[in-house]
């Protein structure tokens, strides 16, 4: 927590200085924890920052997620180019509490065993995001939505990584998290297609975000329990949604919903994920989001819900 | 079951907004509501005095005089936002073919007509109820 304090400091004093680009203020969103520019847990089609088509900008982001024995912090950069691509680069940890580990080691023998030490399951990303169509913006006289492709490339760094007791002893070598709950890879490529709109001036006379994103995945809790099943290795098509009103010209408050396919099954059944957030954008260079986070059921954990904190910076 | 019920109800919401529109009927046209005349000419003044002087977008404005463009974009909102105006100059495509004027540079006169429109006391609300009116003219004035 300290750590992501220090970082969130930094950021804010990076971002006195820069100049971020010319598009209007909160029309890129915020990074989300995968690194994509959008909601907090869904990209939109929008390009992160403020860059028009003559302009390149760079962003850092980190977010902490803390789901009582869970404990998620993603940190990342990313360059935004012309408004029309999007590269980003993404580290997710994910701690789980030694608590947690003791219970899995206890179920999986018996009471044998009733003491493990915490765990860490690490993962990398590395996105890409291509608007295609549309200007969901300023196409204010067409109902048509700004549509982007992307892709996310996730290597999981944890898949077999031996989890331990306080002894230092290892019952299972080489069986990571994922691998210990029946996941097939370790890496994995999500595709997606966003159709993001902004209706000026509506509800009232506020602005109302829409979007809608369809996921093709075999991603299991984003693959931070890997890849696919035994028995169950296909990728399902995901669906994504977001909704926000800018309520202010520096605030917008929304709500967001993911779809996941159920493939580990047992401890680790998969839930739609939820959530509410306020977004804070003081100017283009910074953003502040905190969230309410529901995942619903992670392992061992049958009722996952937190807050998220994310800080954004535009340079 | 309650998650795809919330779900399902979110989809609906969003759903609805799309197909209604998510509008409300205001009772007088926004030209009254905001003032008419004497707002948007004040807007307009005040947005122009700080484009003419901008070291990115004022050169495009050499030997335009203010009071005539400030007449033409007044005249040309005025219409749009519901006032008993009727724009009778060069259409936009007219007056900015030929300009090459980036995306950059309209986003900036944007933010100064935005930042004008809260200087003079507009709601957000009003802002952006006219923004919304002014926002297509991008693809009258950009890259042409």
């Amino acid at each position: 927590m300290i750590k992501v304090l220090l970082l969130s400091s930094l950021l804010i004093s990076f971002t006195a200085f820069a100049d971020s680009g010319s598009r209007l203020v909160a029309s890129g969103g915020v990074t989300g924890f995968e690194g994509a520019a959008g909601g907090g847990i869904t990209p939109w089609a929008f390009i992160g920052g403020y860059t028009s088509k003559e302009e390149v900008s760079y962003s850092a982001n980190i977010q902490y997620l803390s789901l009582n024995d869970y404990r998620l912090t993603t940190a990342g950069a990313g360059f935004s180019l012309f408004d029309r691509v999007e590269i980003s680069l993404q580290r997710q940890r994910l701690d789980i509490s030694s608590g947690l580990t003791s219970n899995v080691f206890a179920l999986l023998t018996e009471g044998a065993i009733s003491n493990a030490n915490s765990a860490t399951v690490e993962q990398d990303i590395v996105g890409a995001k291509v608007k295609v169509f549309g200007d969901g913006v300023f196409a204010q006289d067409s109902w048509l939505p700004q549509i982007a492709i992307g892709a996310q490339y996730k290597k999981n760094r944890d898949f077999d990584s031996s989890l331990s007791l306080p002894d230092g002893s290892v019952p299972l070598p080489e069986t990571g998290v994922p691998l210990l709950l029946g996941a097939k890879d370790d890496s994995g490529t999500d595709v997606y297609l966003s159709a993001t709109k902004l209706w000026l001036g509506t509800p009232s006379g506020y602005n109302l975000l829409t979007n809608l994103t369809a996921r093709y995945t075999k991603a299991n809790v984003f693959g931070l329990l890997g890849f696919g099943a035994e028995g169950n290795d296909s990728a399902k098509l995901e669906w994504e949604g977001s909704l926000a009103l800018l309520i202010s010209p520096t605030t917008a408050i929304g709500t967001e919903f993911r779809t996941q396919t159920n493939r580990l099954g047992g401890l680790a059944e998969e839930d739609t994920v939820v959530d509410a957030f306020i977004a804070y954008f003081p100017n283009k260079s910074l953003s502040i989001t905190a969230a309410y986070v529901d995942l619903g059921n992670l392992p061992l954990q049958e009722s996952s819900s937190g807050f998220y904190l994310t800080v954004n910076g535009h340079f | 079951m309650i998650k795809t019920a919330r779900v399902r109800a979110l989809t609906i919401i969003i759903l609805a907004c799309v197909l209604g529109g998510c509008t409300s009927v205001p009772k007088q046209s926004l030209y009254k509501e905001i003032g008419g005349h004497k707002t948007l000419n004040t807007i307009y003044g005040v947005a122009i005095t700080r484009i003419y002087t901008d070291p990115v977008i004022g050169h495009y404005f050499k030997g335009v005089p203010k009071k005539h463009l400030r007449d033409q974009l007044v005249l040309q909102i005025c219409e749009l936002i519901g006032g008993p105006c009727e724009y009778n100059g060069k259409t936009m495509l007219e007056s900015h073919t030929g300009l090459n004027i980036k995306e950059r540079e309209f986003y900036i006169l944007v933010e100064y007509v935005q930042g004008a429109m809260r200087d003079v006391g507009l709601t957000y609300q009003q802002e952006n109820r006219i923004l919304k009116k002014l926002a297509p003219i991008k693809y009258q004035t950009v890259n042409l």
